[in-house]
């Protein structure tokens, strides 16, 4: 193989990875951002995405689009589940909430666990083949990931940006109580965001499940690497995120490849510091105002 | 913890709590109940480590990273023919210096950051440890971590090491009882209540933050080391993710404020996963489940309600003498 080649598909490899990180990312940013909640259980709800995936697609043999409804549906109600039992009576207080998300997560991945079991399961490939560009190849199933993590982005920008609930919940994000007093539900536009956020981590399951193997252990790992891109990106910044997500993956693939992969985590906790010294609010986020 | 004198009757009740936990070996069924006490009086000092820095007003997911770095130093030392006892409170140190170096960067940022960054540095402790085999032993581990031994006397049974871990224990919480009645733990709490009040009171919340953060991560590496030496043996798998979660569960389920909280957090949740054990796979499930539970119902924690239960019944102790008044 040429360098070419190997650049080539290590490029295309850190852009998968980090599209689903940048999937990740922006849920738990968004979360944090409406609800002041750091969701640790965030990588939970792409486990259960992916194994629900597993079973619908895989074991079930249902069409595709309809398991990955059905999936991505199924874990959106579980995450409005949870915000309605638990999350909404931690919002705005940071600290209670993360330590309680983890109580969640301890939950959620233990019962998974338990229904489920523990050996890892595999997910046949949705596509198969491979396309070539002058003389490179790139397999499908990998470019399938990053295609649907594009227009999951593209489209949740739409709806934040376009929509009269996506108003409604950047007006929560600035400031919920004079949202209130302007006449936006907040009550409404909690759960709506928390549902959103965990349906976007259920969609990077399932596009991940045909590529990894699933297990009820999967979900810390993104859940860290959620951590990590929105303390370089911002807290609560949408677009700090895509590129956050996509600087991790490209370091985590090009690290992988040409050095080591512990090397790749070291090199991404010296970023973390790096951006905390130099620029605390992270690359594309906001200064925050101290109440 | 707001009155400054120290009734008798606490005195009495610290000194009955002392003498039973001295006396355990005595009247324990069988050498796994001791087995679990020197695990209750290590996890103590972990907890009282993790109180000490959120006494400040932060709080750190990344402890077990902490105890990791020391439980590693004190066995590596150790192997070499450094005596353990020396090792211990080198390993102490070393996660001292550690934490004072990061704690200086990563402290400027606000609560939640400042968990992620600590959490994300435990992890990398734990990649460390997995990648440096030549030194660490790799995912293996190290073995055989010579005991511990005091003037040629070697704590090598778990009766005998159950004393010094007690007295380790014992020395920390009189040490972080200490610190909070110290002017420095009033500025630890000043600055928890009103950063920004009491920056602009004089005082450098900075620098109290950095100075709380190295002193309870310093205990987490000294306890890291001492479980190291009682088990005799570590792994990166030793302190994950997992074992910082649960310290910060037996605090918030304790309670953060006052050297209460963490005892009562450990006497709870230390054995409760033995007592789960015949549950299986619920055992996990119903540890998440006290824990928001108790985030919900008791968010100040279990040492909350008997401060309530105090409070309460100095005012029925205070109506009381005033209807006595009254009515001749």
């Amino acid at each position: 193989m040429s360098m070419n080649v190997i650049l080539a598909q290590t490029v295309v490899n850190g852009l998968m990875v980090g599209m689903i990180y940048v999937l990740m990312a922006i849920g738990f940013t968004m979360v944090f951002g409406i609800m002041r909640i750091v969701n640790f259980a965030h990588g939970e709800f792409y486990m259960v995405g992916a194994f629900l995936f597993a079973i619908l697609y895989g074991s079930n043999e249902m069409q595709f689009a309809v398991s990955v409804f059905l999936a991505v549906g199924a874990t959106a109600l579980l995450g409005l589940v949870m915000e309605w039992v638990v999350f909404r009576r931690f919002r705005g207080n940071e600290l209670n909430g993360m330590i309680a998300s983890v109580g969640v997560a301890l939950i959620i991945q233990n019962s998974a666990l338990l229904m489920w079991g523990s050996s890892a399961r595999t997910v046949p490939p949705v596509v198969s083949g491979v396309l070539s560009v002058g003389g490179i190849v790139f397999p499908w199933s990998r470019l399938v990931v990053i295609i649907g993590a594009i227009i999951a982005v593209v489209s949740l920008n739409l709806l934040v940006g376009r929509t009269r609930i996506g108003r409604a919940m950047r007006a929560v994000a600035q400031d919920a109580e004079i949202a209130q007093v302007q006449g936006i539900r907040v009550d409404v536009i909690f759960p709506a965001a928390f549902a959103l956020g965990v349906s976007l981590a259920a969609f990077a399951g399932v596009l991940m499940a045909p590529v990894l193997s699933v297990s009820p252990f999967i979900g810390l790992a993104p859940t860290l690497k959620a951590f990590v891109i929105v303390v370089i990106g911002g807290l609560g910044s949408v677009p700090g995120a895509v590129v956050g997500g996509l600087l991790i993956g490209l370091i985590e693939s090009f690290a992988g490849t040409f050095v080591s992969a512990s090397l790749s985590e070291i090199l991404q906790f010296l970023v973390v510091i790096a951006v905390v010294l130099l620029r605390p609010q992270g690359l594309l986020g906001r200064k925050e105002r101290e109440a | 913890m707001k009155s400054p004198t120290i009734k008798p009757a606490q005195y009495f009740g610290v000194l009955v709590a002392v003498a039973l936990a001295v006396l355990l070996p005595w009247f324990a069924p069988n050498q796994f109940y001791v087995h679990l006490a020197t695990v209750g009086c290590i996890n103590l000092m972990l907890v009282l480590g993790l109180a000490i820095i959120a006494r400040a007003g932060q709080l750190s997911m990344g402890h077990g990273g902490f105890a990791l770095v020391g439980g590693y130093v004190s066995a590596l030392l150790s192997m070499k023919g450094w005596p353990p006892l020396l090792t211990l409170f080198i390993a102490g140190l070393v996660a001292a210096v550690i934490a004072a170096a990061l704690g200086w960067i990563i402290l400027r940022l606000r609560g939640v950051y400042f968990v992620l960054v600590a959490f994300a540095f435990s992890q990398i402790a734990v990649l460390l440890a997995l990648d440096m085999s030549s030194i660490t032993g790799g995912a293996n581990g190290i073995v055989g971590v010579p005991p511990i031994s005091i003037f040629g006397y070697v704590l090598r049974a778990k009766p005998q090491f159950y004393p010094f871990a007690l007295g380790c224990a014992l020395a920390t919480l009189l040490l972080t009882w200490l610190l909070y009645r110290s002017p420095l733990g009033t500025m630890m709490a000043a600055t928890a209540e009103n950063q920004r009040l009491t920056e602009s009171s004089g005082i450098d919340t900075h620098r109290v933050q950095v100075i709380a953060f190295t002193i309870g991560s310093g205990i987490a590496g000294f306890a890291g080391a001492l479980s190291t030496h009682y088990l005799r043996f570590i792994s990166p798998d030793s302190y994950t993710f997992w074992e910082s979660v649960s310290y910060l569960t037996m605090l918030v389920v304790g309670g953060r404020d006052g050297v209460l909280g963490p005892v009562i957090g450990v006497l709870v949740l230390t054995p409760l996963p033995e007592l789960l054990r015949s549950t299986e796979g619920l055992q996990h499930i119903i540890y998440g489940t006290v824990l928001v539970v108790c985030l919900m119902f008791v968010p100040n924690g279990l040492a909350s309600l008997v401060q309530i239960w105090r409070a309460r019944q100095r005012v029925i102790a205070t109506s009381a003498t005033l209807v006595a008044k009254e009515v001749p």
